[in-house]
């Protein structure tokens, strides 16, 4: 039973440091934009599709090609911002109408680009080790560590430097933090690259465990809308403990019930939040 | 009417025609579907006129089409009078969340809509004994009204054909009638409506419960045609199309969603030989519209006219901002 207990719980830590990595940058377009990010799973399957494009095509070092896949998400990004989200941030529904139209494009060229199938990558890393009671594979725990680190410097970049404090400003109030110098516009654009960024990083990092499809990204934004939700749009600590939190609650309903019913019940927490509670766990009121 | 409505109008009673004219087993059916989906896009619209995007519309489709489905097969109604029963469930539905979540505003309730389709959607699949879960439910039996059996498609989309009409004419009369005054008014300035002594959740409330009965109705219609029942077609898919019809064709107006679903559901067909890139120019004619055409194709024709107080006729999706919840 105390085994079972370890198992679950480091499989949901484990899954919910993806959640975090995900739902980070969607907090962060909301907070800065205002804009509900339905394109945030496709930006995921760009960095699973550049993986799957430099490491099993062309053959460049598996490492290598996470960061570059992340990289160049991460310009799409920004272009992205600049070009469809700029007249429409702060208009929230026809900024979320965009999103779902970058959604469907950036699907429609993956199914060109890659075909509708399933692809499947040789895994870089294989093996499991035990932690205490629980039997880890090692590509699990690799992502889960590399998830952590990328969560903690995103955190001392946020904090500690002038470009983090000014996107902070921007997200706390957009008008005041103009005034005291901010660069309003060039902060959406960083925090839409950022965010795509990072989405393709954890898309990246789990594209040999599972398979590379042009698809792939639904399941994953679902998760961060959820976590988001319930740490409240646009709260950075909110995305955290919500990732975890929605980590741990899947965890537990999948080995104790099945998939199906672990989402439902996600949704349903979502509904309550949203009815009781709409700023979450940690959001603020929004004027 | 201005010329340029007049002239839209013909073109779309001509376009309903058409299937007649070709007679063909598979216009029949992207007709039906068409329909079906107009009714869907229609109840869509009718939520956009108080100023609220619900996601929601297709899980009433779908408790509409599973309801509707089973009380003819459990319990043996008549399958017409479990079209409408069907609708009414979908109906009761909104009407029981309506006051709950009508209160949430803006973008929260456009996340709650959709949290709310995809809950429905995940019990469709996973409530096996009931509904069939993903293997689908079968033997749906024909539709038949005051005993006439509506087994041919042209048959069958004489009626989808009329349901969908009969709806718009109904929304059309409501439009220009004092309830349709009430729902701009609440659209444009709330605060000012509810000052003047409009129960505005109440209003808001009633259009919830009517959506719900189109929409129920619209998946009834749905279950009789196809006669199989699969949560695959009550997606957030299916809510992103009735969507793009929306704004295609614009919110202003109850013909919107016509010139909308008249447009976009014949084009997968139209783009049958470079299926790859159907995809993208869905996706980049929705782009495409939202960049330039912000009001809709009724926006645009009806945007060099202007009603006898000077304003502008057609209206942007989403006209305000940020809106302060609870």
């Amino acid at each position: 039973m105390i085994q079972l207990t370890e198992q679950i719980i480091v499989n949901g830590i484990l899954s919910g440091l993806v959640f975090v990595l995900m739902a980070l940058g969607f907090t962060m377009i909301f907070g800065i934009m205002r804009v509900v990010n339905f394109a945030h799973g496709e930006l995921y399957m760009m960095g699973a599709a550049g993986v799957l494009v430099l490491y099993s095509q062309w053959g460049i070092d598996y490492s290598l090609s996470v960061i570059l896949a992340a990289l160049f998400t991460g310009v799409v990004g920004v272009a992205i911002e600049r070009s469809l989200f700029r007249p429409f941030v702060r208009s929230e529904l026809n900024g979320m109408i965009m999103s779902l139209g970058v959604s469907i494009c950036l699907q429609a060229i993956a199914l060109i680009v890659l075909g509708p199938a399933q692809q499947a990558m040789a895994r870089p890393i294989s093996g499991v080790i035990r932690l205490g009671g629980a039997v880890v594979p090692l590509d699990r725990l690799a992502v889960g560590g590399i998830a952590l680190g990328v969560i903690v410097l995103f955190q001392v970049f946020l904090k500690y430097t002038r470009t983090g404090l000014s996107m902070r400003a921007v997200a706390q109030d957009r008008e005041v933090a103009a005034l005291m110098g901010a660069r309003v516009q060039s902060m959406a654009a960083l925090a839409f690259g950022i965010a795509a960024g990072l989405a393709a990083l954890a898309g990246g990092l789990m594209a040999p465990i599972y398979s590379v499809a042009p698809y792939m990204g639904e399941l994953p934004m679902l998760k961060a809308f959820v976590v988001v939700v319930l740490g409240g749009l646009g709260s950075i600590p909110g995305a955290v403990v919500g990732g975890l939190i929605i980590g741990l609650v899947e965890s537990v309903f999948a080995t104790f019930f099945d998939s199906t019913l672990a989402l439902i019940a996600s949704f349903v927490i979502v509904l309550a939040i949203v009815l009781v509670r709409p700023r979450g766990l940690f959001g603020k009121l929004q004027a | 009417m201005s010329k340029p409505l007049v002239i839209a109008g013909a073109l779309a009673a001509l376009v309903c025609v058409i299937p007649y004219l070709v007679a063909d087993r598979y216009v029949f059916h992207v007709a039906i579907m068409g329909c079906v989906t107009l009714i869907l896009a229609s109840s869509m619209n009718l939520m956009l006129r108080v100023g609220q995007l619900s996601l929601a519309q297709v899980a009433f489709m779908g408790i509409g089409a599973y309801a509707s489905a089973l009380f003819s097969m459990r319990l043996g109604w008549p399958t017409g009078l479990s079209l409408v029963a069907g609708g009414g469930v979908a109906m009761v539905f909104a009407a029981v969340l309506g006051p709950a979540f009508l209160k949430i505003r803006g973008v929260y309730f456009v996340l709650l809509t959709f949290a709310f389709a995809q809950a429905v959607n995940l019990i469709f699949q996973d409530w096996t004994s009931l509904l069939g879960g993903n293997n689908g439910l079968y033997g749906i039996p024909k539709l038949e009204l005051f005993g006439i059996r509506l087994g041919k498609p042209g048959a069958f989309y004489g009626l989808a054909l009329a349901v969908a009409l009969g709806w718009l004419a109904l929304m059309g009369a409501l439009h220009r009638s004092r309830v349709g005054a009430v729902l701009s008014s609440i659209e444009e300035n709330e605060d000012l409506t509810r000052s003047l002594g409009v129960n505005v959740l109440a209003w808001r409330i009633g259009c919830f419960a009517l959506s719900g009965l189109m929409a129920g109705i619209a998946g009834g219609l749905y279950a009789y045609y196809i006669g199989f029942l699969s949560p695959q077609a009550f997606t957030f898919h299916t809510s992103v199309n009735v969507l793009v019809i929306n704004v295609i064709g614009g919110v202003a107006s109850p013909l919107g969603p016509l010139i909308g679903s008249i447009l976009i559901v014949p084009l997968p067909e139209l783009l049958r030989d470079v299926e790859e890139y159907q995809l993208l120019a869905y996706g980049g004619i929705l782009i495409l519209f939202l960049a330039f055409f912000p009001r809709g194709l009724i926006g645009f024709l009806a945007e060099a006219r202007q009603d006898a107080a000077g304003r502008r006729l057609g209206r942007p999706i989403w006209r305000h901002s940020t809106k302060r919840t609870k």
